[in-house]
């Protein structure tokens, strides 16, 4: 039998993790090795004293679970910690106070926290009584209104006397100037007009003068450019009548020579003619 | 051993674990009522110290709270919460490793400063039926532990006190089945021949057992 069992199989035999058929096989086999056998046998001797180690008590602590994830306490939750800072620091506020050495009163609903002044002053006001107030108010009022009426008066009466002032001067201008301009009118516009008239006469006698020169000039001019246009134009005229002659005389003498040539020939040889004139 | 584990039926509650993945505060409350004594004693096997034990159980829990939401399969609660366990602690072992070079088993017996436990131990062979009260053997077969590796303790300790089988234990340290029976055989292994090295022998024991 050349079965041998490995260390794993056989720990596994010590542990009792073998199936059925396997563990037979490892008995028989244990059966043939007693070598095998005794030494597991001492291992498992060796598992019963180590056995003797015992586990050791502790209890797991309690608050363990809740440690990581859940309820934060509320004296760490962030609104708490806000508040109780500005009463903390309000409190130290007070006590400083308290200590350096000013006032801090409480009295008809009002909280005063003073290091300097003295609180007297608000008494006094408050002894005021409404009467006073508004009497106060009133008087205030008046003088006001005096004050406005004065300064109202003054800068009218201001405003009055210069407008007076201008007035008086500026129609003392006015008049001098009308006087002096209806003295001198009339002699005046007379010359004028004379001059006017003159003037006028004079102008239209050189206008005329001179236009009528120009005209002269200009028709003078006109005729002459005009005749020599005509001459020019005859001349060319003559000139292309004369080459057209010219031409007309040639083209008759031209046809003149090739009757000639054709009635010659025509006579000369009357027959080939005839063919090739009927061949044409 | 066996008999040290709390109720299975409790522990495996699926529906306690269900709430307390919703989020219900009684549910989760109750699995660290359940499983802090576990994971307690894990440890404190693990360090051979309370203070340290308790840290660790302490931040196991805290993680435990945080992520228990994207546990996705309930069935795998126990190896899930083994495998933040072991986490934290071989986080202290290197914490401690840098910060302290020695070991608390290096400390030398009867040293004043150090806890009763080591020279009550060192007295035993004076007077050994008197000294061996029942803590006194805890403590020594607890210095035994201490000398594995930690690899082999964590298996030793998960196997042999947490009662988890290899699968879970596999699944808790994401290795394979195999290399968890392995370390595990290396373990009883090396503790038969820790306890033979301290005269540990059956007739020693037998007062106890």
């Amino acid at each position: 039998m050349n079965y041998k069992p490995d260390e794993g199989t056989l720990m596994a035999y010590l542990y009792g993790e073998l199936d059925a058929a396997e563990t037979e096989r490892v008995e028989q086999y244990l059966q043939q090795h007693p070598q095998v056998q005794e030494q597991l046998h001492q291992l498992s001797t060796v598992r019963k004293r180590m056995g003797a180690l015992n586990d050791v008590e502790v209890i797991a602590p309690p608050v363990f679970v809740d440690h990581e994830q859940r309820s934060i306490p509320f004296w760490k939750e962030g609104y708490f910690k806000i508040t109780m800072g500005i009463a903390a620091s309000f409190l130290f506020l007070l006590i400083a106070a308290r200590l350096i050495g000013p006032e801090v009163t409480y009295s008809n609903g009002e909280l005063r926290i003073s290091f300097n002044d003295t609180p007297k002053k608000t008494t006094q006001e408050q002894l005021l009584t409404t009467n006073e107030v508004q009497q106060m108010i009133n008087s205030s009022l008046v003088k006001n209104n005096e004050t406005i009426a004065a300064n109202w008066e003054e800068s009218n009466q201001k405003i009055q006397e210069s407008l007076q002032r201008n007035l008086n001067t500026n129609s003392a201008r006015i008049d001098k100037l009308v006087s002096g301009v209806s003295a001198a009118s009339q002699d005046q516009v007379r010359t004028f007009v004379a001059g006017m008239q003159e003037e006028n006469l004079k102008l239209m006698k050189d206008y005329f003068q001179l236009s009528a020169k120009d005209q002269q000039v200009y028709v003078e001019n006109l005729l002459v450019d005009f005749t020599k246009y005509l001459h020019e134009q005859r001349k060319q005229d003559l000139m292309l009548f004369q080459t057209r002659m010219n031409s007309i005389e040639k083209n008759t003498d031209q046809f003149k020579q090739e009757t000639e040539q054709i009635l010659a020939s025509i006579i000369s040889n009357p027959e080939g003619t005839i063919r090739k004139v009927n061949n044409y | 051993m066996a008999e040290t584990l709390p109720d299975g039926t409790m522990m495996h509650s699926d529906a306690l674990l269900e709430r307390a993945r919703q989020g219900d505060k009684n549910a989760q409350g109750k699995l660290v009522q359940l499983w802090y004594k576990r994971i307690y004693n894990f440890s404190y096997k693990f360090f051979f110290d309370h203070d340290l034990a308790m840290e660790v159980s302490q931040k196991t829990f805290i993680s435990m709270h945080r992520n228990l939401i994207g546990l996705q399969d309930v069935a795998r609660f126990k190896s899930w919460l083994y495998t933040i366990a072991v986490n934290y602690c071989r986080e202290e072992l290197r914490k401690r490793k840098t910060t302290r070079s020695v070991s608390l088993n290096d400390f030398p017996a009867g040293e004043d400063e150090v806890s009763y436990r080591w020279e009550t131990s060192s007295g035993r062979s004076d007077n050994p039926e008197k000294q061996f009260r029942h803590t006194e053997l805890s403590d020594l077969l607890q210095q035994c532990l201490m000398e594995l590796s930690a690899e082999q303790r964590e298996v030793v300790i998960m196997k042999e006190y947490e009662g988890l089988k290899f699968r879970e234990i596999a699944d808790a340290l994401q290795v394979s089945e195999n290399t968890v029976k392995s370390r595990m055989y290396y373990g009883l292994d090396g503790l038969k021949k820790i306890l033979e090295k301290k005269n540990i022998t059956k007739e020693a024991l037998g007062y106890e057992l």
